[in-house]
């Protein structure tokens, strides 16, 4: 940081990044109706709206069971082949691997149409569980990302100490494995949950009649007397996104301080 | 190749025509050995010699292409690492990070049916008897490499295995720590009277600390021995410049009977070795004279050889504080032999190019052939 040009860009990079969202919580208190200033006076209104819409609420159940489920499903799936993946050697592996990440890099409408012609032709109807296929099937990339570091930092002769001293295999998972990537685990949880919240397109085309928060935002932003409402819930989204990563990262911090491991950065 | 071993004592292990398959790769080429129960035993070779792959069949954790691993007279071909009566204590000493001291000594006693209170004598027993005596509260990864050891080791004994396995137990440790854990792992296995099996790349260490040692290459055991039989009679010149430093020097068979063999040895002469100073491999090779480089001397003024000398020019000086190492071209030979002299009193280190005479004895050489 020794060059003024480079500090200048930096400076105007995280005002770039960061300045949108703190217009969030300024709008969602503003009275006006339009998204300009000057301000016009403080109103708890738009948050009043927010939270006594119907439809809203079902959109934002809808999509926590399905970023749950995502998270859940990715994870453990990432868990199988994360684990298949760093220990053992099979014929195919780099092709089944490759197959297996190949969503990480597909436009993600080519995977939602694809899914939408598959289910359909199978006769499967949508709802919120074919969101939940399809949001398993991207985010499962990146749960096995980070899983896959979690796995392989894990010395080997771990797991053949506890099964040499007489446990089982699976009780070797439970008591040693298990415990040791448990903060890859929860990074992973958090980043599928993450991704399948905010996902747009997937679940646009597979959710059926159902909504979810970032459909149901899409379709709100056509009526601009919705717009401050909406900025209402994108304030309560920052505000519950810093609190979720504030925990992980605690979790994760004491969990490396427990077992004296070198911290190799986490999301803060 | 079978060893066959005459003693006393039972045997604990037994290997019989051990053969070993990475795909293609030919990792242990039939391994047939015995290894008596309350010894130290070692296996030492450099690496990629197949001597953790044979210790880590011991433990169960490698399956065996053929043949078949004994311990204690019982096949262990179905039996999984679990359910054997051994112990490791692992090269990176496998500590549980997230246990503490004393749950890492008392892991394997989760299935023990004694109470509570008993297991935990039993691991303050454990820790005890490695010197950790009290350290049992502390978090196990804040412990130093040397005190993890102890922790593996305590962690192993606290089941009484029948045989202690090590791999390369010591190669992380600095030299200091080292020597002092290698002299605590004797008197710990005379103590308990346990069959240990250590796997070493350190000659040194081999040495040191075994009753016995099986020197590996290529998958193969070499020569299986105790040390000073290893020492002085290696089988082959691979044994020999694997074991410690030995000199070599061409040699002519001139003559051979059932009592003697008759050599000529450029620098050395003519001279007669016996039967038991030749080495049981033969390589189909030239005959060579190996001898170590303390059976030589070097003869101040004054000084006679009280069997026979040779000439030479001094090449080289290292000086190790209590040895000077030599490196002498003997007359009539190009390359120079090495020899070490203790640095007693009174006795200076000599200049490179100083022309001085050497004292040995054909009773020291070892004939390769």
């Amino acid at each position: 940081m020794k060059s003024p040009g480079l500090r200048l860009f930096a400076f105007a990079y995280l005002i770039f990044l960061y300045a949108p969202i703190v217009l969030l919580p300024i709008f969602a208190f503003n009275s006006g109706t339009i998204i300009a200033f000057p301000l016009k006076g403080f109103t708890l209104h738009w948050f009043d709206q927010l939270f006594s819409n119907a439809t809203l609420g079902q959109a934002l159940r809808n999509s926590l069971i399905i970023a749950v489920s995502t998270a859940i499903f990715a994870t453990t799936l990432g868990i199988f082949a994360a684990r298949a993946s760093t220990r053992y050697r099979f014929p195919g592996k780099p092709g089944i691997m490759g197959l297996i990440m190949l969503p990480l890099v597909l436009p993600e409408i080519i995977v939602a149409v694809s899914l939408l012609i598959v289910l359909l032709g199978i006769g499967v109807p949508l709802s919120i569980f074919t969101v939940i296929l399809g949001h398993v099937l991207a985010a499962t990339p990146y749960a096995i990302a980070v899983l896959n570091a979690a796995f392989s930092s894990l010395d080997k002769s771990l797991e053949e100490a506890a099964y040499d001293l007489g446990e089982t295999k699976w009780s070797t998972f439970r008591l040693i494995t298990l415990p040791l990537v448990l903060p890859g685990i929860v990074s992973s949880m958090l980043m599928a949950f993450t991704i399948s919240l905010d996902e747009f397109i997937i679940a646009f085309f597979l959710a059926g009649e159902q909504v979810t928060l970032p459909t149901y935002i899409f379709s709100q932003l056509r009526f601009p007397k919705q717009i401050p409402m909406i900025m209402a819930l994108g304030t309560c989204l920052v505000i519950a996104s810093i609190v979720l990563l504030t925990i992980a990262e605690y979790a994760r911090r004491r969990g490396i301080a427990k077992t004296g491991a070198k911290d190799t950065g986490g999301f803060l | 190749m079978t060893i066959k071993t005459a003693s006393d004592r039972p045997t604990m292990i037994e290997f019989r025509e051990v053969q070993k398959y990475y795909g293609d790769y030919h990792a242990l080429r039939g391994i047939s050995a015995e290894i008596r129960a309350g010894e130290f035993f070692s296996l030492l070779g450099p690496s990629g010699c197949g001597k953790t792959t044979l210790l880590r069949t011991i433990a169960g954790f490698e399956d065996i292409s053929s043949g078949a691993v004994l311990i204690d007279g019982k096949d262990m071909s179905n039996v999984p690492a679990n359910k054997r009566p051994t112990n490791m204590v692992f090269q990176s000493y496998a500590i549980f990070p997230h246990l503490t001291v004393a749950e890492n000594v008392g892991f394997g006693l989760r299935r023990d049916p004694r109470s509570s209170a008993e297991k935990a004598r039993a691991v303050e027993e454990a820790l005890e008897l490695v010197g950790l005596k009290g350290y049992g509260p502390r978090a196990a990864h804040a412990m130093s490499g040397g005190q993890r050891q102890r922790v593996a080791l305590a962690r192993a004994l606290i089941l009484k295995p029948k045989v202690l396995l090590l791999d390369e137990p010591m190669s992380a440790l600095d030299k200091k720590i080292r020597e002092q854990m290698q002299v605590e792992l004797i008197k710990l296995q005379r103590e308990l009277g346990i069959t240990f099996v250590l796997v070493t790349h350190d000659q040194e260490e081999a040495l040191v600390m075994s009753d016995r040692i099986a020197v590996m290459f290529d998958g193969e055991i070499a020569q299986l021995a105790d040390p000073e039989t290893l020492y002085r009679h290696p089988n082959s010149r691979r044994v020999a410049n694997f074991i410690g430093v030995m000199n070599f020097l061409p040699a002519r068979v001139t003559a051979e009977s059932d009592s003697h063999v008759a050599l000529e040895v450029p620098g050395l002469g003519p001279l007669e070795v016996t039967p038991d100073q030749v080495a049981a491999q033969t390589s189909g090779g030239e005959a060579t004279v190996g001898f170590r480089p303390e059976t030589l001397t070097l003869l101040y003024e004054g000084q006679t050889a009280s069997d026979r000398e040779a000439p030479g020019v001094i090449d080289e000086v290292v000086y190790y504080g209590d040895m000077t190492y030599y490196d002498i071209r003997l007359d009539g030979v190009s390359a120079p032999v090495r020899i070490s002299m203790r640095n007693v009193f009174g006795r200076p280190v000599l200049d490179v190019g100083s022309r001085i005479r050497v004292a040995w004895s054909p009773g020291a050489l070892v004939l390769f052939r």
